[in-house]
Order: structure tokens, then C-alpha cells, then sequence
């Protein structure tokens, strides 16, 4: 047979042979869409938000200018401006423009002091030469110019004047044109933030230019002159990175590569070298973590869904045996029937994954806030709200969708393809028993023991610390499938069970007849519930299990009365710092005990990117218990004196870099490199970049800087915390003051929030593996047509038969409930022990929520049989004529 | 003569060697009202108006002078590279103070990184004569780390482009300028003559109005040596250069539309200085002006009613649609015969035009051959011509 006329009949078979069926059960073909569209959007809706949350870490000066070739920042601290002449004059005569940046964040004025922390808008304030940019921006053609937007509203004033007018105004402010249509506001209104612990009212004075192609300022971007931005937090001279855009010309190219070279040469590691590329690929390092996770969890549904799409491509090899054996009477090939069911399921793949965009694409935008809120909290300033579309995003989930459908139609295709014809004719021949490999009680088992030696395994590690634990992740997948596997057998077993109540109840007898020898379809809607209830339980349990240790954690460590940081302080990332004077007068105040100072900022270590905290470590050690992984052996590292040369480490640091107490580590200030001993690792549950304490003393010198981003307060007995917090509230209205109640109940809300999106995940797979078992009955009734007709002419009526099959449902339901919550529970430890530990360096003690896992099998359980009710009275009303 | 010019103490009405013959000649030829124009000491907005007598000291005075308002130091020249490839290039360095504060209270933080009293323009241009292309750039800094000028000496730089009174010898210029990542040039300049004090008693009047003038300083020769590198490629070039500093605080009259200026360096060793200021009436204002130096630096000035500037030809911009009268004839009397002699300008490339996007002001600046009435080449010259596009004097308001 020639292509031609083969590829004809491969159409004719498409449309006689499968189609006619879709459109024979539109309610069945559509749900099955409707599955694997939820798996895909689920996912697709995931990556959307990844990449949202991704694409929202910018260096925001190439809206500004253009991106820059390099960049450079000190490895820990602020960068003192008196490098620019330097690098003028060392770089001269090159023509390589130099870019001095400034950047800190600021909040909207709270309005309401026990509000929740990010409730508020964070703002990146960036700071930039406000003439300089001029040089690079004026290459393109932007919307608009920098100065005069001002000078309608400065009556008579001319555009020289309204220049420097604006100029010269220490307040002057350029906002984005999303936040001055969202807010109102035009040249000359006024914007109140707080910036520091201090309210200051900036003066708009218009619209950041950008380019009419290029991306839009965020609604949160603010702009200000260098100076005035420097002046306004207190940092006069210093920058926080200095970027370096070389001149367009025939050597551009090596004169990137050489300007790189230079700026390493003259750095003395005084400043690290990166290309704003380095700056993204560092944010997704960071967060990788965390997006990886997530879209693993992302494919529970679809995982669920494929189940069942294998299970009703099965099951449709079955129905349709006897057009398969006229086909293959009829002379039609192997390959050619093959090839018809594939395209079958390519074709469902097709329309799920493109139903599966639509909802992603929705979902996206529900979900990206839960993301962009996740990120924002752990690891950068995000201000994501909205994810676009990433069509190379869209062409991976509609490749996954056909794949994951041809996977799943793969052995049904070949199982039609092979059937004999002569067998197929007898009618009434017995089916065939379809997927003998899921029937094998040792390859279940032999699946589970695999996994367990998978755990064993260590993760795979890369550069910057980054850990991915893959041979965990596969040991899941064992469990999960071979608890698949297993369910069958503990089908007949319930079904064995349940059996002697028949004797009374004629529904029950029928129901466990039918599960006694349970059919293909039967396993594989018990394995999708498996599935689903294994990786929801699983979570809920790693979730119940870092409630407890964290609760426990924050009642040790969070001790003091009062926590004061700057109202702007939103989030891990934010820049707002308390200024000496202010926390000078706190430390003055009668009723203070003692104070523990915090001071924080980002390190590059050589290893890799983590945080550096200076805290008051001898009234850290008089005023809280510590939850220890390795505990100092002497009290040395407590006392000032003693403590240049020590350091305390957090077990994720420990984790990640492999240091453990008595190592030794370098670390970048401004005075040259500190050479520390790890003196003890303590836990921590912050972030997984982990966390370096040294003596807030120490960080003050190294770093010349005295403000701090945070206050703990001990207060002296008889001296009310909240009479004291309306006190400074009052006198400080730019502070956050905290009791220690508050602090507990927020720290415990904003953990939980970045579990929301796994809950959300996981509902929808539960949701499908309950819509996959009505979906199964309702196939199982179909081919019992005959059947139920018996059943009618011995009597039964409609709400027997409907009885008879919420049993069966019932029992599935339990078998995939039972099953499940096994698999869970070997998967929450995994989860706890080896997945958390190597990914994020955790140590978590192992909580069983029952009580969450008793109500999520009594929910599965109980929709399950209402949902096989339904189906049984539908059913029941079946014509037995009706064709399929 | 070549002793030290720069060092030496200018007065106004110099002359290197004053011979008591040209001082008559002078006399004659100057108009009245030099003697007795006493301009105000500060223009209304308070800055520093330029003073007649004013004495001048270098290299303080190749400095900057931040109590005026402008002030720019320019430098063009004719080049001949490799196999005597020619090219033409403009250096021109602005200053420009903002308004003087008066407020206490305005007065906004400072911070000697990031100034906000002066902004720093410069233009930077070369043509390439073989390879028929014009390049240019400008940059825009406010005073601070990456721009500025000094007053005790020369030394004004904008980005990593700067004019610096050379240490070597203590009469060299150095020039650093570069166009994008195109071409770049780093040129020693040497005067071959004496330092020129255009104008009347230290002040080159501009206009009508007692504040409409400004210091001007010009070393009308210079020899250049340096190295060139256009695209990759470097080579040595030299030639010569003509360098302008003025300083002033208000530059144009209110019913002055723009200049035509034009420096001229002739085979014979003389140069030719010549400015046509532009009524908006398109008629030539009478302060416009035209100075002969002699081959020893004797300057002999004419005033408008002595000379004529007339367009030959004009050039349209495909940038800006600005009409450009690039070739100009010069009708004069040689002060050496006393004879009537014509010079026609001719713009070795039509498109020399900055199109002037920071600065906001599109000009053009460019080579030219200099013709005789015979059409001979007998010299070089750089032409500017302003206020072609849009309000020139709202510009310098």
C-alpha cells in the first residue's frame, strides 16, 4: 500500500471508526477532554507563573537606558561612590559609558497598625543620574522626555526653569504610567512613603520615558536622581551597583570581553563582576528550588488524569473489538489500526491541551499571585500581577498534553492492533485481559522496594549550593505507581470482605460480584485515586510537620516583648532600615531591659549568594533558647570581646555549602576579607539560601553602617508591652512595633500562605481522580447494558441498581482511600527527610495530621459514592438497544 | 614669538608686537562706541557680565569661570592621516550654570559626585573626507564625577572625553574625543601663534544689549599631532587647529534668530574670524563682526557695514528639515593691500549637520575648503551655522 491512498484510509478509519464513537458519547468524550485539559492547565497555569515571577527580577535600569553589558556590586554592603572617578579615569580612553545605580525600597504609609505584613504596596525606589541616562536613553525614541512634563503646572514658567526647577528638587519623583493611571496622579501631586522609618512626602514630577517596543515600567517602579534618593535614606555616597554599557562600534564585542577582564583585574575584591544574564540566572538559582517543586506538584492532576485516559482508551480497545476484527478481516494492517488509535489519542491530546491552555492561561492569573506573594516574602521584591502569555510555555504543555495522551494510548493501540480477528468474531468471546502488566502483584511490590532504595541516594548537586533531589523524587514516583498496582489486589480483597453482607443486601452482592474479578478500568480508577490521595496526604502531612516544628521554633526563639522594624519592611527583601538616632532613643527609653539590634544584608560568598546577619549575640544568648543542630562548645562566640574571628551558621547554610562547626569561612566586608570559624549551626526556617550571624558589633565596623532592620525589645517588669507599642507607635508613626503574640501569629500566617498554592494543587487533583471514577462507572454501565436489563427484569428497580453501583463506587473509593493514605505516609516522610532536607536543609520533626487525613478520605470516600449514585441511576434508565 | 603664548599676560587691545602703524590703522577702523561701552557688572538673574579692561591670567583664564553663565571651549581642525587621508574634527565642551539660588532654604543637598549647579554639554565630530562620512555625538552631564572643568587651569572633560593644558612643555593641549564606539582621537595640540582676545577691550559684543557679549580667547593656529582611530583601524595624523574659549552670560539679543560663523586658516599664514548675527528679520545684525590675524597674530577688525557674508548655496537636512546656507562668500578688504578680495566657502561634505538631540539645539559645523575669486584652494576653514531649526534664543533664555 502506497502512502497516498494509506494516508486516505487512515482518515476514513479516523472519522468512521473513532470519531463516530466521540460524537455517539458526547457527555463521555467531553469529560475525558475536560481531565486532561485540568492536568494541563494546572500545569501550564504553574509555569506561567514561574516564568511570571521569573520575568519580574530586573535590574529596571534598561527600561531606563539599555541593558548593560557588565555591572558591578560589593560582595556584601554598598559600593562607595568614589569609584567612579577611579573607573574613569582607568578606563579612559575607552568610551564605555558608566552607570551609578542606587536602589532601596519604600511602602505606602500603614494606616493600620496591626495590619498584615505585605498587605501594603513595596515601591522600588531606584536611583539613577538623572542627566547621564540621557546620554544612552536618547538614542531611542521614547515616549517621552525626563524634564518638562512639569511645566504646564509651574504657571509662566519657562522649559529652562522648569529644568532645573525640577532638577534641583530633592523630592522630585518619576513614576510609571500604570501607577499614575491607577492612583491619579499627575505632575506636582504629592506621594507619602516610608521610606527608612521615616514618612517623607515626594513631589511628582512625571512619567518615567520608556520606549514605545519596549517593556512598560512596573506600577511599583519609582525613579529619583541619584543624589536626592541617597540623601533621602541616609546613604549619602554610596551605590548599590554601577553598570557599564559599552560603546556600539566594530570591536564591541571585544570590547566587552575586555572591559570584563578589566573590571575583574582592578576589582582587588573590592566588587564583584556580573552581566545583568548573571542577575537572572542568580534569581532563578534562588528560587529554582521552589518553581521545580512546585511544578512537580503541578503534574498530580495531569498524573491523576492519565490514569484515565489510559483507563478509557482501554477501555474503548474493549467496546470496539469487533470493528477492530472486521477491519483486520477486511485486510486493513496492523500498523494502519495502530495508527488510527494514536492519532485518536493525539487528537485528545490535542483538545485537552488546548482546552488545558484556555484554563491555564486563566488559572495564570489566580495563580501568579500566589507565586509572585511566595517570592516576594522568601526570596526578591516582586511586584508580579498578571502573567502573559509565553507561547514557547504554550508549545510545552500542548507537547506534553499529545505525549502524555499517545503514553496513555500507546498500549491500548498496540493491544487493538494485535488482536486476531478470528479471536475478535466469536461473538461474546471473553475480553481480553487488556494490561496484564498492572495485574502483577510483584512488580507493585518490587516498585515499592525500589523506591525505597532510591531514598537512600543523595541529591544532585550544582553550582551555587543548589541541590535538586531527583532520585526522591523518583522514589515517589515508585511508590506511587506501585501503590497503583497494589490497589487492585486490595480491590478483590475489600470486595471478598464486603461480600457476606449480600446475603442481605441484594445491591452488595452485585457490587462486590463485579470487583471480585475487577476489571482493568476498575485498577486503573483505583490507581488515579491512589495517586491523588497519596500526593495530597503526602503534602498535608510535610505541611502539618513544618507547622509543628516551626511553631515550636518561634515559641523558642521569638521571645522578646516587642519587635520594631520599619513600617516599609514588607517583605525578606526590602531595604528599610532603622536609623541610629531613632534606635539610639528606643535603647534610652526606661522601660527597655534589653534590646537585640539586627542588622542584615546580602554576601556573595565565593561558594555562593546567602545572608549575613549582625545581631547582639550575647543578649541573643541571656534572652532566648536556641533550637541547636550543633551548639557552641564554649560561650566564647556569645562575648563581644572574643567573637571577631566566630560566626554562627544556620543549618541551611550548613546544608548547602557543606560547613559544618569548626569550618572555616571567608567573608567580604568593606575592611577586606574576615576570616570566621563556625562556631555552631542553629535552625532556622527563614529561606534556603541560609544565614550567617556574627556579633552586630562586628557588622556595624566591617560594614560602617549602624542601621538596623530590626528590634527586639525585653522589656523591665511592670511595664505593659502594648501600653509601650502605642507609645512608640505614636512618637515613630514610620515604625512597625509588633507584640510578641502579633509577631508569632504573622510569622505562622505568612508560612502558611506559601503553602496556598499547593492546597489549590492538590484540590484540583482530587477533583479529578472523583470526576475519573464517575467517569469509570459510567463506562462499566455502558458495557453491562445487557446486564442492567437483567437486573430490571428480575425486578430491581432504579434505586437498587443505583445502590448497587454506589457500592462498587464505594468500595473503589476505599480501596484507593486506604491505599492512598499508606503511599502518603511513606511519601510525607520522604518528603520531610529527604526531598525538604536536601532541598532546602531543613530538619522538621514528622506530625501526622489524622484528623486532615481522616476528613480528606471521608470527603474522597463519600463524593465518591454520591458521584457513583448518579451514575448507577443514570444508568439504570439505559435503553438496552442503545448503541454506544 | 612661538615663546610661551599661553602663560603670557593678554591685555585687551594686544598685540604681540603692537607696532604703533597698526594701532592707527586699528583706530580708524574701530567703531565708537568701544571706548565708551560700560556694560553692568551682573545680569539680572546675577551672573558675571564679561568687563572691558578685563585683564587675563593663564592658565587661570583657560579655566573655567563658574560666575558666568555659558561657557564653552571649542576646538576644530583639518587632519591629514595615512596615504594623506583628510579628515575635519569638532571638539566643542559647553558649561552652563543653572539659576543662581537665592533662597536659603532651596538650597537642595549637594554632593561633589553629583552636582546640580552646572550641566556639562559636548559635541564631539569627525569627518571623514576619503569615506564621504560625518560622525558626531553629544553628551549631556551634570558637573560632578563624570563631568566638569576646573578654574584655576584647562582641564574640562565629559565622559572620557577631555581638553587638558598638557603638562609636557607646559604649551600643549591635550584632546581626548570619541564617537560611540566608531572612531576615537587623541590629539597634541601646540599654538604656533599667540593667544587672540577677539572684540573691543576684552569684549566681544554680540548684540544691542549691555550684557549681550562675552570673553573671547582664540588660539587661531595650532599645530596637531595624534593618532586616529576610525573603525577599528589606527593611524598618526596631523594638521592644524583653531581653538575658541568664550565666556559670557547672556549670548543672543531677543531679536536675534541665530549666528554664521566662520574661522578661516589661509596658505598665506593668516586667518580669518568672521561672525554674521541674524535678525528674526533675516536681516545682519550690526554687531556682527570680522577679524584678520596676521601671520604674527596682529588682529585687524571690521565691523558689518566692512564686510559681506552672502549663501551661495543651500543644503536641507533630511533630519531635521533645517535649510543650511553651507556655501558662503566672503567679501572683505585684505588688510595687507588694502585691496577688495572675495573668499568662497566650500563644504567638503553637505551633511555636517548635529542634529542635535540632548542639547536641543541642531546646528551645523563643518569643514570647508576656502576658494579665492579665481576658485583656488588657498585655505581651510570650519563653518557654523545656527538657529536654522527652531528658536535659537528661546534655547539660551
Amino acid at each position: 500500500m502506497d502512502a497516498a491512498p494509506a494516508s486516505g484510509l487512515t482518515a476514513t478509519l479516523l472519522r468512521k471508526f473513532a470519531l463516530r464513537h466521540w460524537r455517539a458519547e458526547p457527555r463521555q468524550s467531553a469529560l475525558l477532554v475536560l481531565i486532561l485539559a485540568l492536568g494541563i492547565a494546572v500545569f501550564f497555569s504553574i509555569r506561567l507563573a514561574n516564568r511570571a515571577a521569573l520575568a519580574s527580577f530586573q535590574n529596571f535600569t534598561d527600561l531606563i537606558t539599555q541593558e548593560s553589558d557588565w555591572l558591578i556590586s560589593a560582595p556584601a554592603g554598598l559600593l562607595s561612590e568614589s569609584l567612579l572617578s577611579e573607573l574613569r579615569e582607568r578606563l579612559n580612553p575607552q568610551p564605555v559609558n558608566i552607570i551609578p545605580v542606587f536602589e532601596t525600597t519604600a511602602a505606602r504609609p500603614q494606616t493600620d497598625p496591626d495590619e498584615a505584613i505585605g498587605s501594603r504596596e513595596t515601591f522600588q525606589l531606584l536611583g539613577v543620574d538623572l542627566i547621564g541616562v540621557q546620554n544612552i536613553a536618547a538614542r531611542r525614541v521614547q515616549d517621552l522626555s525626563w524634564f518638562g512634563q512639569a511645566s504646564s503646572s509651574a504657571a509662566g514658567a519657562g522649559n529652562a526653569e522648569s529644568f532645573w526647577q525640577v532638577f534641583r528638587n530633592p523630592r522630585a519623583v518619576f513614576i510609571s504610567a500604570a501607577l499614575a493611571t491607577r492612583d491619579q496622579l499627575k505632575p506636582s501631586d504629592p506621594l507619602t512613603l516610608v521610606v527608612n522609618e521615616n514618612f517623607v512626602t515626594l513631589e511628582v514630577a512625571g512619567i518615567i520615558p520608556t520606549t514605545a517596543e519596549g517593556p512598560r515600567a512596573p506600577a511599583t517602579l519609582l525613579v529619583m536622581d541619584l543624589p536626592a534618593l541617597q540623601n533621602l535614606t541616609g546613604q549619602a555616597g554610596s551605590l548599590s551597583r554601577i553598570e557599564f554599557v559599552v560603546e556600539q562600534g566594530p570591536e564591541v564585542e571585544a570590547q566587552r570581553a575586555r572591559l570584563r577582564e578589566q573590571l575583574e583585574s582592578w576589582s582587588g575584591e573590592r566588587w564583584l563582576v556580573s552581566s545583568p544574564a548573571d542577575r537572572r540566572a542568580s534569581a532563578a538559582t534562588m528560587t529554582r528550588a521552589f518553581r521545580v517543586n512546585l511544578t512537580i506538584l503541578s503534574l498530580i492532576a495531569l498524573l491523576v488524569g492519565l490514569y484515565l485516559i489510559f483507563q478509557a482508551l482501554d477501555g474503548a480497545v474493549v467496546r470496539r473489538r469487533e470493528e477492530i476484527g472486521i477491519l483486520r478481516s477486511l485486510g486493513v494492517e496492523e500498523y494502519l489500526i495502530r495508527r488510527v488509535w494514536l492519532l485518536e489519542a493525539a487528537l485528545l491530546g490535542l483538545m485537552g491541551g488546548a482546552l488545558g491552555a484556555v484554563l491555564g492561561w486563566a488559572g495564570a492569573q489566580f495563580s501568579v499571585r500566589l507565586v509572585g506573594r511566595t517570592v516576594n516574602a522568601l526570596y526578591y521584591s516582586t511586584s508580579v500581577d498578571a502573567a502573559r502569555l509565553e507561547w514557547s510555555e504554550l508549545a510545552a504543555a500542548l507537547s506534553l498534553a499529545v505525549a502524555s495522551s499517545l503514553l496513555a494510548g500507546w498500549l491500548p493501540a498496540r493491544a487493538a492492533a494485535r488482536t486476531p480477528p478470528a479471536q475478535i468474531l466469536v461473538r461474546h468471546a471473553l475480553a481480553p485481559p487488556g494490561l496484564q502488566f498492572w495485574r502483577k502483584k510483584s512488580l507493585g511490590a518490587l516498585l515499592v522496594l525500589a523506591g525505597f532504595a532510591l531514598v537512600l541516594l543523595p541529591p544532585l548537586r550544582f553550582s551555587g549550593g543548589v541541590r535538586f533531589p531527583l532520585a526522591g523524587y523518583f522514589a515517589g514516583l515508585c511508590w506511587i505507581i506501585g501503590g497503583g498496582i497494589l490497589s487492585g489486589a486490595t480491590l478483590r480483597t475489600l470486595a471478598r470482605l464486603v461480600r457476606p453482607l449480600g446475603r442481605w443486601l441484594i445491591p452488595v452482592k452485585i457490587a462486590a460480584g463485579h470487583l471480585i474479578q475487577p476489571s482493568g478500568r476498575h485498577r486503573l480508577a483505583v490507581a488515579g485515586l491512589v495517586c491523588a490521595i497519596a500526593m495530597t496526604a503526602g503534602m498535608t502531612i510535610l505541611v502539618a510537620s513544618f507547622d509543628t516544628t516551626m511553631r515550636g521554633w518561634v515559641e523558642r526563639t521569638f521571645q522578646a516583648d516587642l519587635y520594631i522594624s520599619s513600617s516599609g519592611a514588607q517583605s525578606a527583601t526590602t531595604e528599610n532600615r532603622i536609623s541610629r538616632d531613632t534606635w539610639k532613643s528606643i535603647l534610652a527609653h526606661p522601660a527597655v531591659a534589653d534590646v537585640n539590634l539586627v542588622q542584615t544584608c546580602d554576601v556573595e560568598l565565593p561558594e555562593g549568594k546567602t545572608m549575613l546577619n549582625g545581631a547582639e549575640l550575647a543578649v541573643m544568648q541571656r534572652r532566648t533558647s536556641v533550637s541547636w543542630m550543633q551548639p557552641p562548645l564554649s560561650d566564647d562566640v556569645f562575648a563581644f570581646e572574643k567573637n571577631s574571628g566566630l560566626a554562627l551558621v544556620s543549618e541551611s547554610f550548613s546544608e548547602r555549602f557543606s560547613l559544618r562547626r569548626g569550618d572555616r569561612l571567608t567573608l567580604p566586608t568593606l575592611q577586606g576579607k574576615k576570616e570566621l570559624t563556625i562556631a555552631g549551626v542553629f535552625s532556622d526556617y527563614g529561606n534556603e539560601r541560609g544565614s550567617i550571624q556574627v556579633d552586630r558589633g562586628h557588622f556595624a565596623a566591617w560594614f560602617q553602617n549602624e542601621q538596623v532592620s530590626g528590634l527586639m525589645v525585653f522589656l523591665r517588669d511592670g511595664f505593659p508591652a502594648e501600653s509601650l507599642r502605642a507609645e512608640w507607635l505614636a512618637r515613630y508613626p514610620g515604625l512597625r512595633v509588633f507584640s510578641n503574640a502579633h509577631l508569632r501569629v504573622e510569622i505562622l500566617r505568612i508560612f502558611r500562605q506559601t503553602f496556598a498554592i499547593t492546597y489549590a494543587l492538590e484540590v484540583i487533583g482530587v477533583l479529578v481522580a472523583v470526576i475519573g471514577l464517575g467517569l469509570t462507572l459510567v463506562s462499566v454501565l455502558l458495557e453491562r447494558r445487557a446486564e442492567l436489563t437483567t437486573l430490571r427484569a428480575l425486578g430491581l428497580n432504579r434505586g437498587e441498581i443505583a445502590q448497587a453501583t454506589a457500592g462498587e463506587g464505594l468500595v473503589l473509593a476505599v480501596a484507593g482511600v486506604t491505599v492512598g493514605v499508606a503511599v502518603s505516609l511513606a511519601l510525607g516522610w520522604m518528603l520531610i527527610f529527604v526531598i525538604n532536607k536536601q532541598t532546602f536543609g531543613w530538619t522538621l520533626g514528622f506530625d501526622v495530621p489524622w484528623g486532615q487525613i481522616a476528613g480528606l478520605a471521608f470527603l474522597v470516600t463519600s463524593v465518591g459514592t454520591a458521584v457513583a449514585y448518579g451514575v448507577g441511576r443514570w444508568g439504570a434508565a439505559l435503553p438496552a438497544d442503545q448503541e454506544e | 614669538m612661538r615663546s610661551n603664548p599661553i602663560f603670557q599676560r593678554c591685555v585687551p587691545t594686544h598685540g604681540f608686537r603692537a607696532p604703533i602703524l597698526a594701532a592707527a590703522v586699528l583706530s580708524l577702523l574701530l567703531p565708537l562706541p568701544g571706548a565708551e561701552f560700560q556694560p553692568p557688572l551682573k545680569t539680572t538673574d546675577g551672573f558675571a557680565v564679561p568687563q572691558p579692561g578685563r585683564g587675563f591670567e593663564f592658565p587661570r583664564d583657560h579655566g573655567s569661570h563658574p560666575e558666568f553663565k555659558i561657557e564653552w571651549w571649542y576646538v576644530t581642525g583639518h587632519l591629514l592621516g595615512e596615504s594623506d587621508r583628510r579628515f575635519g574634527f569638532q571638539a566643542t565642551f559647553f558649561r552652563r550654570a543653572g539659576p543662581q539660588l537665592t533662597n536659603e532654604s532651596a538650597i537642595p543637598a549637594t554632593s561633589a559626585a553629583f552636582g546640580n549647579d552646572e550641566l556639562h554639554l559636548a559635541h564631539m565630530a569627525l569627518l571623514d573626507v576619503p569615506g564621504g562620512r560625518f560622525m558626531h555625538e553629544e553628551r549631556l552631564n551634570r558637573a560632578g564625577w563624570d563631568a566638569g572643568s576646573i578654574t584655576n587651569t584647562l582641564a574640562v572633560h565629559n565622559g572620557n572625553w577631555f581638553l587638558r593644558l598638557g603638562t609636557n612643555a607646559g604649551s600643549d593641549f591635550a584632546l581626548q574625543g570619541s564617537i560611540r564606539g566608531v572612531a576615537s582621537f587623541s590629539l597634541a595640540l601646540t599654538p604656533t601663534k599667540p593667544l587672540v582676545v577677539f572684540g573691543e577691550n576684552g569684549v566681544s559684543r554680540k548684540g544691542a544689549g549691555s550684557t549681550a557679549s562675552s570673553h573671547y580667547l582664540t588660539f587661531s593656529r595650532l599645530a596637531v599631532e595624534g593618532e586616529l582611530s576610525l573603525a577599528g583601524r589606527k593611524q598618526s595624523v596631523r594638521g592644524s587647529a583653531w581653538m575658541d574659549h568664550e565666556i559670557s552670560s547672556s549670548q543672543l539679543d531677543e531679536d536675534q534668530a541665530g549666528w554664521d560663523w566662520a574661522s578661516l586658516q589661509l596658505n598665506d599664514g593668516r586667518e580669518i574670524m568672521a561672525y554674521r548675527l541674524r535678525k528674526q528679520d533675516g536681516s545682519t545684525d550690526p554687531f556682527s563682526r570680522l577679524a584678520w590675524v596676521d601671520a604674527v597674530g596682529v588682529v585687524t577688525n571690521f565691523n558689518s557695514t566692512q564686510f559681506t557674508w552672502s549663501a551661495v548655496r543651500t543644503w536641507k537636512s533630511p533630519a531635521t528639515g533645517g535649510v543650511y546656507p553651507v556655501t558662503v562668500k566672503l567679501a572683505t578688504t585684505d588688510p595687507a593691500s588694502g585691496q577688495p578680495v572675495t573668499f568662497t566657502l566650500e563644504p567638503i561634505l553637505l551633511d555636517q549637520e548635529l542634529s542635535g538631540g540632548l542639547g536641543g539645539i541642531p546646528y551645523w559645523e563643518g569643514a570647508c575648503h576656502v576658494l579665492d575669486d579665481k576658485a583656488e584652494k588657498v585655505g581651510s576653514a570650519y563653518l557654523e551655522l545656527t538657529g536654522y531649526v527652531g528658536s535659537l534664543a528661546d534655547r539660551f533664555k
